[in-house]
């Protein structure tokens, strides 16, 4: 017989038992509805986590110093003037106090050079950045971080009025909205040169940022800072103890492995319930066979060979798994809309889970289908035609 | 030599049930014409199942040889008897035994898709197969909606349309009240008058008799073989 003689049969079969096979396709529905929703919220959560680090500088290098002493203006002179560099500044930071009025709390006192607000652009709440008169050798500006501000109780008033800073007098110019933001926290940002007469001493910095032209020339320019630093100190290619380099765009791959860490966990255990369906499959699959054992011993009687049986019986069961497959995905996706909806990321339809989950139901139904078709080929025509 | 569709010769069949061996069969020598009408009759446990089931090429013997239409069933592995069935006999059941959720061009069409047609030509030959047997008006109609009769119509054109060289007959009243049984007998002597071998396999000696030709089984043997109207 043809195979699509065979299928019309299969087809006629779940069609003439519609609750039946409705109630057995439920588990691969779920399976895969899980798989495919919980794919997409996996790939939300990317998604966000990927655009707030972007905005970070994907092309940006922090080199970190170990000790206050490890890196100096003439190192950062130096990478600046390396190949590809666009931008470079430095931090030099300590701990200190903010104070206005009566009210002192601590805070982490930043001196950073002129191009770090044109690197960076934090959002600003109120004001503005340091300015290029800012850097001049007399202003004593400073641009307050957000939690800084609140520590301190700031309001739109204080703009332009004295703060001080460890003591000294400051005029305050801006306050940043940098709260989305991690790790600027409790943060006041003074121009270095400020920072040099409050606490750091020429020409320490505690850290440089390069920032190469494009993405693609990061692990290169992470390599020649490296070696260029190497050079300068006389450093073995063991010693790593006077500074630390890391990149964003190696951050980012780290989180990108982190979630897909993740979402292979969630799909494994999406992946369960997909067996589970498909033994549920199985189970069908097999008192079917039972129930039909005189019906295949008539057509193996009228001239079914065991491969006609067997054909039968597995097109059956992969049917009722694809389809199961094609309906959780459908389910899948409408909850996907929703949940990114929800969770504010974009929606998309990837073929790659479109292709996953319906060639996992299709993969299910041959696993769990073999075992009750090869019964149902196996019986014997005359125990089978006797069965009662 | 005349043609002889069905070949036994000293032909056994032990059944193992449990640790013990059963004789259905214990000896038998039997030869079938082209064109004959033969009933094979005898009381539940004589044998005539497993005479059916040898002759059916459902089944092979443990000793002796069968052989269906010049064929050999002895030497034959599953999908070479498959072929040799679908293609020497059309079995009449008994209950009809039409397949479930499909309808009556279907079940006639069946043997031919088995056969390897194409769904085409099967559906030719089953339309007319069936418009033969009086039920051209009934093709798609499925088993919940033929009566007792037409059901039986059903299975003898899904026996008869591969054009086997013997129909088999199995108990083919056994479910029929005795007004529908008789047409079923008519049916079959018909086939006969066309010309058809037909085997007919009975523990009922008043159908047994409508046979021109009865073999009486017993205990796995042969105890008389009639010839000639009773």
């Amino acid at each position: 017989m043809k195979l699509l003689g065979t299928a019309t049969l299969a087809l006629n079969r779940i069609w003439a038992t519609k609750i039946r096979s409705l109630l057995t396709m439920l588990g691969v529905v779920i399976g895969v509805a899980a798989i495919v929703a919980l794919t997409s919220i996996v790939d939300g959560a990317s998604q966000g986590i990927n655009k707030s680090l972007a905005t970070l500088g994907t092309n940006q290098l922090n080199i970190t110093a170990m000790a206050a002493d490890s890196l100096t203006e003439q190192d950062a002179q130096e990478l600046a003037a390396l190949e590809n560099v666009s931008v470079m500044f430095v931090q030099a930071q300590n701990q200190g106090t903010i104070a206005t009025g009566d009210k002192r709390v601590n805070a982490r006192l930043v001196g950073v050079s002129a191009k770090y607000f044109e690197a960076v652009k934090p959002e600003i709440a109120l004001g503005s950045y340091l300015s290029s008169s800012s850097f001049a050798a007399t202003a004593k500006d400073v641009v307050f971080g957000a939690d800084a501000a609140n520590d301190l109780g700031l309001t739109k008033a204080m703009l332009g009025q004295t703060v001080k800073l460890n003591g000294q007098d400051f005029r305050l110019v801006g306050v940043l909205d940098d709260q989305a933001g991690f790790g600027t926290s409790g943060r006041v940002y003074v121009p270095i040169d400020s920072a040099r007469k409050l606490f750091s001493q020429y020409p320490y910095v505690s850290s440089i940022v390069i920032q190469a032209n494009t993405a693609e020339q990061v692990d290169t320019l992470q390599l020649q800072a490296d070696v260029l630093l190497r050079e300068r100190y006389g450093l073995g290619a063991e010693t790593t103890a006077r500074y630390t380099i890391t990149n964003q765009a190696s951050l980012i791959a780290a989180v990108g492995s982190i979630t897909a860490t993740l979402g292979l966990l969630l799909t494994g255990i999406a992946a369960i319930s997909l067996i589970v369906g498909g033994i549920g499959i199985m189970n069908i699959m097999l008192v079917s066979v039972r129930e039909r054992t005189r019906e295949i011993g008539v057509r193996r009687a009228i001239g079914a060979k065991q491969s006609n049986i067997l054909t039968q019986f597995l097109i059956e069961a992969i049917v009722l798994s694809l389809a199961g497959g094609v309906v959780g995905l459908i389910l899948g996706e409408i909850a996907a809309f929703f949940l990114a909806v929800i969770g504010d990321w974009v929606f998309s339809i990837r073929l790659d889970t479109v292709g996953l989950a319906l060639g996992f139901s299709l993969l299910v139904g041959v696993v769990f289908g073999v075992w009750p078709a090869r019964t149902a080929a196996k019986l014997e025509p005359i125990d089978a035609l006797r069965f009662e | 030599m005349a043609d002889e569709v069905v070949r036994l010769d000293k032909v056994r069949r032990d059944y193992l049930v449990g640790d013990q061996v059963t004789t259905a069969l214990g000896g038998i020598d039997l030869v079938i014409e082209r064109g004959e009408f033969v009933a094979i009759v005898g009381p539940s446990g004589s044998g005539k199942s497993t005479m059916m089931n040898l002759i059916g090429c459902l089944d092979r013997p443990t000793a002796g040889s069968v052989k269906i239409a010049g064929d050999s069933t002895n030497e034959l592995n599953d999908n070479q008897l498959t072929s040799l069935r679908s293609k020497a006999i059309g079995f009449v059941f008994q209950q009809f035994q039409l397949l479930p959720n499909t309808t009556a061009i279907e079940n006639v069409m069946a043997p031919l898709l088995y056969q390897g047609k194409n769904t085409k030509e099967a559906k030719r030959d089953a339309t007319q197969m069936l418009t033969q047997l009086g039920l051209g008006d009934r093709l798609n109609f499925d088993r919940n909606r033929l009566s007792g009769g037409q059901q039986q119509r059903v299975a003898i054109a899904r026996a008869l349309v591969t054009s086997p060289d013997i129909v088999l007959a199995d108990e083919p009243t056994g479910a029929l009240d005795s007004k529908t049984g008789a047409a079923v007998i008519e049916l079959l002597k018909d086939l006969h008058r066309d010309g058809r071998t037909v085997v007919l396999i009975t523990h009922d000696l008043e159908i047994a008799a409508s046979a021109p030709r009865r073999v009486f089984l017993r205990d796995g043997l042969i105890e008389r073989d009639e010839r000639g109207a009773k």
